[in-house]
């Protein structure tokens, strides 16, 4: 069995910034993605409790390192300063890279 | 006195008391919460009684006279959000987004407000006019559009004064920054008028125009009768939730919580006096008076966190839900039916004094 190197871009935001964050990946072509609600402590104090539009997402996205640079270049940039957010970038193996 | 007395009595209603029962299990830290999929469905149940209600009103009290008191209320809450933003930016020194985030905040309906107002109408006896639910739906997005659209010129104008301090050729970049307003805007207009609120609003202020009184009977059970009870359910949310950021408030500083307490009560006070002019009822002048009160709480961080990310929500979330609410619905609500009482039978009065001058004569 062969593995292929890729990149696993993790992003622990506001539910607010996932549009934004779609958005840009869309720009980039990266149309694959994973979500899901999350709740936590961090900077900006418990997150995830009261009104929907104030809890956390998780969003998991695989892509090959030429696009990564763009993308986190990007996210860092609109979204840092305004949005409850962390970003993470993993290596990771994968059987069939031409999905990606 | 009389409006002592009200507030009294309007604080040991159900919906107030459940309000303040909320606040204190946050405060207590229980793990009472409702139901997320509850708390999700109730507005859209609040929204579609309000319909209901204010299309059935229409079907009965005809809907010509709606026209002139729905641009007055679109001419009224487009001032206050100007007029709000200029007494935070000059008087309270907040900046530029977080001015314009919360007198937008302040100058936007809340549909939380809006249906406790008729369940204290209906717990009065009074009735209002059903247009105002159009109204309701009409007022949703304005105050952010506006705010939007005033933050985003600000900001190019800002740009494009940088710029020329640097000299050279700038066109290109202040048109960049101006496609960039318009593309936020057609994009919070789309948003807004697709959003849910509007959508279930307006869906169902039509629904309830064609049933009618006759077609609403098989429904009034949940629609009618069950309306109170589901505030009073949602109550407990929002006091849950209110509760809980309690503690912000202290972070919200002093100037903005008078802000948040002497603001609608003003705002109030003018859309009654206002309405009552343009001839609505007792009930539909308090109505409004309360749309103008209101600050949105739920609609507002949505609108807001995309369109001026660079407010700070704890500031425009917690004074209208932790400061403004609960004042607005204990306190507000009484001093608005009070005055609207006064004035509508002012008007007898004035006929019996003048009766009396006659008399004399």
């Amino acid at each position: 069995m062969k593995l292929y190197d890729v990149k696993l871009l993790t992003i622990t935001c506001e539910i607010l910034a996932q549009e934004n964050i779609i958005e840009i990946l869309k720009k980039n072509e990266i149309t694959g993605y994973t979500t899901y609600e999350v709740d936590g402590n961090g900077a900006r104090g418990i997150r995830g409790q009261g009104f929907k539009n104030e809890k956390n997402v998780k969003v998991e996205v695989i892509m090959h390192e030429e696009k990564l640079q763009d993308v986190v270049e990007e996210i860092s940039r609109t979204l840092f300063a305004n949005f409850a957010i962390v970003l993470y970038v993993g290596d990771i193996g994968v059987l069939r890279p031409e999905k990606f | 006195m009389d409006i002592l007395q009200l507030i009294q009595a309007n604080l040991l209603t159900p919906i107030i008391l459940f309000f303040l029962f909320g606040i204190i299990a946050a405060k207590i830290k229980s793990d009472l919460k409702i139901p997320e999929s509850i708390s999700e469905f109730l507005p859209i149940y609040l929204l579609a009684a309000i319909g209901l209600h204010g299309g059935i009103e229409m079907r009965n009290t005809g809907f010509e006279n709606m026209l002139i008191p729905m641009l007055v209320a679109i001419g009224l809450s487009l001032l206050f959000t100007l007029n709000h933003y200029q007494i935070l930016r000059r008087l309270g020194k907040f900046n530029l987004f977080d001015s314009y985030a919360l007198a937008s905040t302040y100058g936007a309906v809340g549909a939380v407000h809006f249906s406790v107002g008729l369940s204290f109408l209906k717990n009065q006896g009074v009735t209002s006019e059903g247009y105002i639910a159009a109204i309701l739906a009409v007022l949703e997005p304005l105050a952010f559009i506006l705010a939007i659209f005033m933050t985003n010129m600000a900001v190019s104008k800002q740009i494009k004064v940088k710029k020329q301090s640097f000299a050279g050729d700038n066109s290109v970049d202040v048109d960049v920054g101006l496609n960039q307003t318009k593309t936020n805007l057609s994009k919070v207009l789309r948003e807004s008028i697709t959003g849910k609120a509007i959508v279930i609003l307006l869906g169902s202020i039509v629904i309830g125009y064609i049933i009618g009184e006759e077609g609403f009977e098989s429904i009034k059970i949940v629609f009618d009768d069950m309306f109170t009870g589901a505030i009073v359910i949602f109550m407990i949310e929002m006091g849950i939730i209110a509760g809980q950021r309690l503690d912000d408030i202290k972070k919200v500083g002093v100037f903005l919580t008078g802000f948040a307490i002497i603001m609608p009560v003003f705002n109030g006070i003018i859309g009654v006096l206002v309405s009552t002019a343009l001839g609505l009822s007792l009930g539909g002048a308090v109505m409004f008076g309360l749309l103008m009160a209101s600050a949105s709480f739920i609609a507002a961080p949505a609108v807001l966190r995309h369109a001026i990310p660079q407010a700070k929500p704890s500031l425009y979330i917690t004074s209208a839900l932790g400061i403004t609410f609960p004042f607005n619905i204990i306190v507000t609500l009484p001093i608005l039916f009070t005055i609207s009482t006064l004035v509508h039978t002012g008007e007898g009065t004035i006929d019996l004094f003048h009766y009396i001058t006659e008399g004399f004569l």
